[in-house]
């Protein structure tokens, strides 16, 4: 047990780690956090032996950084040390940072440079609490037996109106899952209501209609669903707000590897079945609620869809029993 | 006899009327074909410095990338500094407020009781003690607060930040060179140190860069042409090296030359592309990624400039692109000031 961690009384101050080669940037973090315990490195090789020693409750780390990437660095504190909520923090958002913060190092936030301080210091806050409050989910894999019950229950669904794409996720995921296909949002939200579904595979688009609203209303209410977005149209700020607003679970390109893409369901599938046996844990996945200046905002779904997706639990963990 | 010399004079003179007309015909056409031609030079002209300006407008893009992640960093310390002094300031005059208070309770006038009984004495006694008390507290409190000192330190980052931001802005312009388009004296290292700073997010975390500039007598050429092509060189050779390497760059004076050695440690350039690689439109980049124009612009404007490009390459090796000018430069000539 990590020392720090011995003397913790529930009101004890939160315990920050930030890691940028930039010293003044550390400077004025530490500054903006002053009610918190901080700890700061510029050397991005020492971040994870930093974390896990004082067992911090939030990494906030700069991407570009000479010895190391900070999804490099969040990747290796997401196995050596998983309580820790992760924020990056960068400059410059190019697509094989974001798609790696998602895919690798699982951050909780992506935070733009330069940063709004009032909306950093609460989403510190809030991803202190949750560090703190929430328990950890170890590993998404799950024993094989556990896999294969799991496998058989839960629903895959695949959101995609091209039906070339939808042949070959077929022809992956068919033999291993129970998959359902739709083409709109509509359809599939038919098949949510009628049938537990856990892994949510999609497009950010179908038939020209923008999906990316959908699935961040469906992550705000349901966080526990783990959503895989497959997409050909990949733009750094989209996939940024699929972080920030809809906890994407992956992110992957088309066109579709079997291999990344089974690798995927398969973790998303252990990930949904054990927040639904540890449903405080999806505290840990909470979607921050669409920013008004989103190109795309859930605000703008449908009332009467909005309601759909608000009314879904009750129906999804009821037929979980079924 | 006579006849027959008036038959052929005639002849002769019809002869060539005929021919005048031929000619004159000819050379209408001719100035017609003339003038097509030159509008035709003009079109390419026009194209040429429509190139130009896209190959332009490709580095200003690329430029704006870059340059957005030089400047994010200390915009954020300096915008999250300046909000963090304003609350630190704050906090400080509370504890001057509460000085002031103490300072307040100690000024209230104090009653001198003659007679007075032993328990009303105390009071008087505990209540002037826990005034100076008070007044101590807050005294300390103010002395040994760290607030006006972290405030003081966050404003030297933030100065500074708004030194390297005006550093980047003044590269900016001097790569721009928006202020003074045209010929101008210039030192050429300065361009290269511009390009350098332009061209930081591609370099940056895995291109290491060794300058061996020497001091460069001013040149007579075009700035903004120039620090095209120092942008170029730097470009491709960051992206001719695919992980970690260096870039050597080396500038001297030989003769009556300046001399410019862009070395990478990249990939090289293999024997069937070299002979391709200055010519418009060649690009070995997937689609979408180049123009295809970058050498051939670079080329271009330093033949404009009555200077030569000369490349080495070793496949897996790396390549050195050497730059020549001549040190009284006439510049480019008018066709190429586009």
């Amino acid at each position: 047990m990590p020392p720090d961690s011995m003397t913790d009384t529930p009101d004890a101050p939160l315990r920050i780690l930030m890691v940028d080669d930039e010293s003044r940037i550390l400077r004025a973090l530490k500054a903006l956090l002053r009610d918190y315990t901080t700890y700061q490195t510029t050397d991005p090789l020492e971040a994870a032996a930093l974390a896990k020693q004082h067992d911090v409750d939030v990494v906030i780390c700069d991407q570009r950084m000479p010895e190391k990437t900070g999804v490099d660095v969040l990747r290796e504190i997401k196995e050596t040390h998983p309580r820790a909520l992760r924020i990056l923090l960068t400059g410059y958002s190019d697509l094989k940072a974001v798609l790696g913060s998602v895919n690798e190092g699982e951050v909780f936030r992506f935070v733009n440079k330069p940063w709004n301080n009032a909306e950093l210091k609460t989403l510190v806050a809030n991803a202190g609490a949750i560090a703190r409050e929430a328990p950890v989910i170890a590993r998404d894999v799950l024993p094989q037996a556990e896999h294969d019950r799991a496998r058989t229950q839960v629903g895959v669904l695949v959101i995609e109106d091209d039906t070339t794409v939808q042949q070959r996720l077929r022809e992956i995921l068919q033999p291993y899952y129970k998959v359902n296909f739709a083409n709109n949002a509509e359809r599939a939200l038919q098949i949510m209501e009628q049938q537990e579904t856990g892994v949510v595979i999609s497009e950010t688009e179908a038939g020209r209609h923008d999906l990316t609203g959908l699935l961040k209303a469906l992550k705000l209410h349901h966080p526990h669903i783990a959503t895989v977005v497959v997409t050909e149209r990949a733009n750094a700020s989209t996939a940024i707000e699929l972080i920030n607003e809809g906890q994407v679970y992956r992110m992957l390109i088309k066109p579709v590897r079997m291999g990344t893409c089974r690798l995927s369901v398969d973790s998303a599938i252990g990930r949904y079945w054990q927040l639904k046996q540890n449903p405080q844990a999806a505290r840990r996945y909470v979607a921050a609620a669409p920013n008004a200046e989103s190109t795309t905002s859930a605000l703008r779904l449908p009332a009467a869809i909005l309601n759909r997706i608000r009314s879904l639990p009750g129906r999804l963990l009821g037929n979980a029993r079924a | 006899m006579l006849l027959i010399v008036a038959l052929v004079l005639l002849a002769a003179c019809a002869w060539l009327g005929f021919e005048m007309l031929r000619l004159r015909r000819a050379n209408l056409a001719l100035r017609a074909g003339n003038a097509e031609s030159e509008a035709e030079l003009k079109r390419l002209q026009s194209t040429q410095s429509q190139v130009i300006h896209t190959t332009k407008l490709a580095s200003l893009g690329q430029m704006v990338a870059g340059v957005a992640h030089e400047i994010n960093t200390p915009l954020g310390f300096v915008k999250s500094n300046v909000e963090v002094v304003g609350d630190l300031l704050d906090d400080y005059r509370k504890l001057v407020k509460q000085y002031d208070a103490a300072v307040q309770v100690c000024l209230q006038p104090v009653d001198l009781i003659f007679n007075a009984d032993k328990a009303s004495l105390d009071k008087l006694v505990k209540h002037v003690e826990d005034a100076r008390r008070k007044l101590f507290e807050a005294r300390a409190a103010v002395e040994k607060s760290p607030l006006l000192n972290d405030a003081k330190e966050l404003l030297g980052d933030a100065s500074e930040g708004l030194t390297q931001l005006s550093g980047l802005v003044q590269n900016l312009k001097g790569f721009s060179r928006v202020d003074r388009d045209g010929m101008d004296s210039m030192d050429l290292n300065e361009g290269i140190e511009c390009a350098l700073t332009i061209a930081q997010h591609q370099l940056r975390d895995r291109v290491k860069v060794v300058k061996h500039l020497q001091p460069l007598p001013k040149v007579r050429c075009m700035p903004s042409q120039m620090n095209q092509v120092f942008l170029n060189l730097i470009t491709n050779a960051a992206q001719a090296i695919d992980g970690d390497g260096t870039l050597t760059i080396d500038s001297r004076v030989e003769g009556s030359q300046v001399l410019m050695d862009f070395t990478d440690t990249g990939s090289g350039i293999p024997d069937d592309v070299l002979p391709k690689i200055f010519d418009p439109f060649f690009t070995t980049k997937p689609v979408g990624e180049g123009t295809g124009l970058g050498l051939s612009i670079v080329h271009k404007i330093i033949k404009g400039h009555g200077g030569s490009i000369k490349v080495r390459t070793t496949p897996r090796k790396g390549s050195t692109f050497t730059v020549s000018l001549p040190v009284n430069g006439s510049g480019p000539s008018a066709a190429d000031a586009a």
